[in-house]
């Protein structure tokens, strides 16, 4: 707890309680006071109404009957009504009654005041009072002690005592422990964020499962799930740079050997001459993967459908077919274009052929000669539709999304040439066109086994208005 | 070499050893490094290099029309490339023009043609790539109604256009369309280097590096159509760069 105090006074949740509180006792002190206030009011009207009456009756009487009447008040009912009462001569001398001195400042006007005064038998009090002249040149005073008010007061403050002490207690308890929660959980979610600085990007903020969470947790899942993207795309960079390094090293290596090779034997000019056309075959792999790279991270990084222009997908399908025709036929394997009808799409044209081309050349390269791979199009009911499939070596189920990632190469073709990143761009141009892709394995569809690729364009209504 | 205001412009070439008639380039292009390498390799492959490392020093040695061919990038100091390409085009300089850029594929290419570009190559790019293309662009067919001649001939190969039909000494040749096409792009271009990006660029009009040697392929199965193992070969491999049909001159 103590480490929390300093933070818990800066807390929202405290200030707000501290906040709270402070207007709820302002609230209750001023509903107490009103209620106090009318009620005093009322309490002195009912005093100075009775003290009229009183006098009224008592100024009425023969000199003789009032002073008998005096005498008779210190022991009848009355004297609740009227707590003190004096008779004095001209002089302010006390007659009868429980008055014993003059109140000074109490003029003989008939006018009610509020004066201090000591009885014989008490100390000093409060009273409400009225002096009149009576007949016999006498003076009557007679008055209402305020007792019931100071009461009422003691009530009201021992009333709002009990009300408001409890509640501010409460509400601070309420801030305090709210704001300690509130300390604690940003506390475990700081610990998470700092692991998560030194490295450990597999943490999450801690979150409740279950349905009824509160902002903050929502806040922490929303974080979550920025921190599962951002895992994905640095693991994502992370087996990219892995993944060049190991495939620039390996013609680079043999470039390397090659020319250390051709320089201990510089003989013969043939040798040197085929070590050299050696060290530019690996040298222009090299090329050719960094070039595919600059180009897929322009693909991604453009995002521009400026090049975007009406076109027939099926169209795309036949020149393509046309131009990998003779390449299938030097594998050994048969390259075939169902017939359909045209397929309306909008699209980069340059960047579609390539991405056909990409799926036609992969399916080649993968299926063993005596195979057939053919090539489909269709307006689905999702969008049109660009499909290639083989009767190659399939695509396990684990592999079926991994192999559109940068470099991905199925452990059943690490051995057949390229720069790897066929399918990579493939997968830069789908996105470009908000389309989806599709890899699945022919097997389950009951044909010969193979892979499918299945290319998922947007609808065109829904996408761009021609 | 940058031109100043106060030196005559006219001849450029005045202060080189005569130059190849026909082939004098000039690069405007700002990076001292890409300058020298494109000079130097250019140099050794039968081209007189010019170069000018701002695009208002290009544009003004470019006006000056002694040049055959123009290497412009698009990326200058103080006037982009592709203004000084508009502004040649403007005064009536019909100089052949290869856009050099970064890589920024589809539009630059779009941007530079429009501004008047007659090819386009993006960096990196390879020296028999520029070379080839540099060529092809100075041996372009001129658009005259000879080049729309109804029968081509190269060497022993004579191509019907009407007809549609090929032979090759005599004996007939039955190609496929695709190969048909193919043949007439190289018969119309003899004793030239023909890179695999011109070929796939011009006869197919496809843009894009292939995963495989595709149009090897290609080349290949119209080379087993064209040259018979008994008779010289034509169609030629050109180590590093692409093909040639290689023919007699006439």
């Amino acid at each position: 707890m103590r480490r929390y105090l300093p933070e818990m006074f800066s807390t929202a949740a405290f200030r707000l309680a501290l906040g709270s509180s402070v207007i709820l006792a302002g609230v209750t002190v001023l509903q107490f006071s009103l209620i106090y206030w009318r009620t005093t009011a009322y309490e002195v009207e009912r005093a100075d109404r009775l003290l009229d009456r009183e006098a009224a009756l008592m100024a009425a009487q023969t000199p003789a009957d009032l002073r008998e009447q005096m005498r008779l008040w210190q022991t009848n009912d009355l004297r609740l009504l009227i707590t003190a009462a004096g008779l004095f001569d001209a002089d302010r001398k006390a007659i009868a009654g429980n008055l014993t001195t003059w109140p000074e400042t109490l003029p003989v006007d008939g006018g009610i005041r509020e004066i201090t005064v000591h009885p014989s038998d008490q100390g000093e009090r409060l009273i409400r009072a009225e002096a009149l002249p009576v007949p016999g040149g006498r003076i009557l005073v007679i008055g209402r002690g305020l007792r019931d008010l100071q009461q009422i007061r003691s009530i009201v403050l021992q009333a709002l005592e009990t009300c408001l002490i409890p509640a501010l207690a409460f509400s601070l308890l309420a801030g305090i422990w709210l704001s300690r929660r509130g300390l604690v959980r940003v506390g475990r979610m700081q610990l998470a964020i700092d692991r998560i600085m030194e490295g450990g990007l597999h943490e999450r903020l801690p979150v409740r499962t279950g349905p009824g969470r509160d902002e903050m947790e929502r806040l922490a899942v929303s974080v979550n799930r920025m921190l599962d993207r951002l895992e994905r795309l640095l693991d994502e960079i992370k087996g990219v740079g892995d993944d060049i390094a190991h495939d620039l090293r390996t013609p680079l290596a043999r470039v390397r050997a090659g020319l250390d090779r051709t320089r201990l034997r510089p003989q013969q000019p043939r040798e040197l001459e085929a070590g050299i056309d050696r060290a530019i075959i690996d040298l222009d792999q090299c090329f050719a993967i960094i070039t595919a790279l600059l180009r897929i991270g322009e693909i991604d990084n453009g995002r521009r459908r400026g090049g975007f222009v009406p076109l027939d997908l099926h169209q795309i399908a036949i020149d393509i077919v046309e131009l990998y025709e003779p390449l299938a036929e030097a594998a050994g394997n048969r390259l075939v274009l169902e017939p359909g009808d045209s397929v309306p799409l909008v699209g980069d044209r340059d960047l579609l052929i390539e991405l056909a081309a990409n799926l036609v050349d992969n399916a080649i390269k993968f299926t063993p000669s005596g195979g057939t791979v053919s090539v489909s199009t269709h307006s689905g009911r999702d969008g049109p539709v660009l499909r290639v499939a083989d009767t190659g070596v399939g695509i396990a189920e684990k592999e079926q999304q991994a192999v559109l990632a940068r470099f991905y190469r199925s452990d059943k073709s690490r051995h057949i040439p390229g720069s790897g990143l066929g399918l990579s761009l493939v997968a830069a141009i789908v996105r470009l066109h908000s389309a989806r892709i599709l890899v699945s394995d022919a097997t389950r569809g009951g044909d010969c086994a193979g892979a499918v690729f299945e290319v998922i364009f947007p609808r065109l209504a829904a996408d761009v208005p021609i | 070499m940058t031109s100043s205001s106060d030196r005559p412009i006219e001849d450029p070439f005045a202060s080189q050893p005569p130059a190849a008639p026909g082939r004098r380039v000039l690069l405007v292009e700002d990076d001292a490094r890409i300058a020298q390498d494109v000079t130097e390799e250019l140099s050794l492959r039968g081209f007189t290099v010019v170069h000018a490392a701002t695009g208002s020093a290009g544009l003004e040695l470019a006006l000056s029309g002694c040049f055959d061919v123009l290497v412009l990038d698009r990326l200058l100091p103080e006037l982009d490339g592709l203004a000084v390409l508009e502004r040649l085009r403007a005064a009536s300089v019909n100089t052949p023009v290869l856009v050099l850029s970064a890589l920024s594929a589809v539009d630059d290419r779009v941007g530079g043609l429009k501004a008047g570009g007659d090819d386009y190559l993006t960096k990196p790019f390879a020296m028999e790539e520029l070379a080839a293309r540099l060529d092809a662009l100075l041996r372009r067919p001129a658009d005259n109604p000879s080049t729309r001649e109804t029968v081509l001939r190269a060497g022993p190969i004579e191509m019907d256009l009407i007809e549609r039909s090929v032979r090759r000494a005599h004996r007939t040749v039955d190609l496929l369309p695709r190969e048909f096409r193919l043949l007439e792009y190289m018969v119309r271009r003899p004793n030239q280097v023909l890179t695999r990006d011109m070929l796939l660029e011009d006869v197919w009009h496809y843009r894009f590096i292939p995963q495989t040697n595709l149009v090897d392929v290609h080349i290949g199965k119209l080379r087993r159509k064209i040259d018979p193992p008994d008779e010289i070969p034509l169609i030629q491999s050109i180590r590093g760069a692409g093909f040639m049909l290689r023919v007699e001159v006439d």
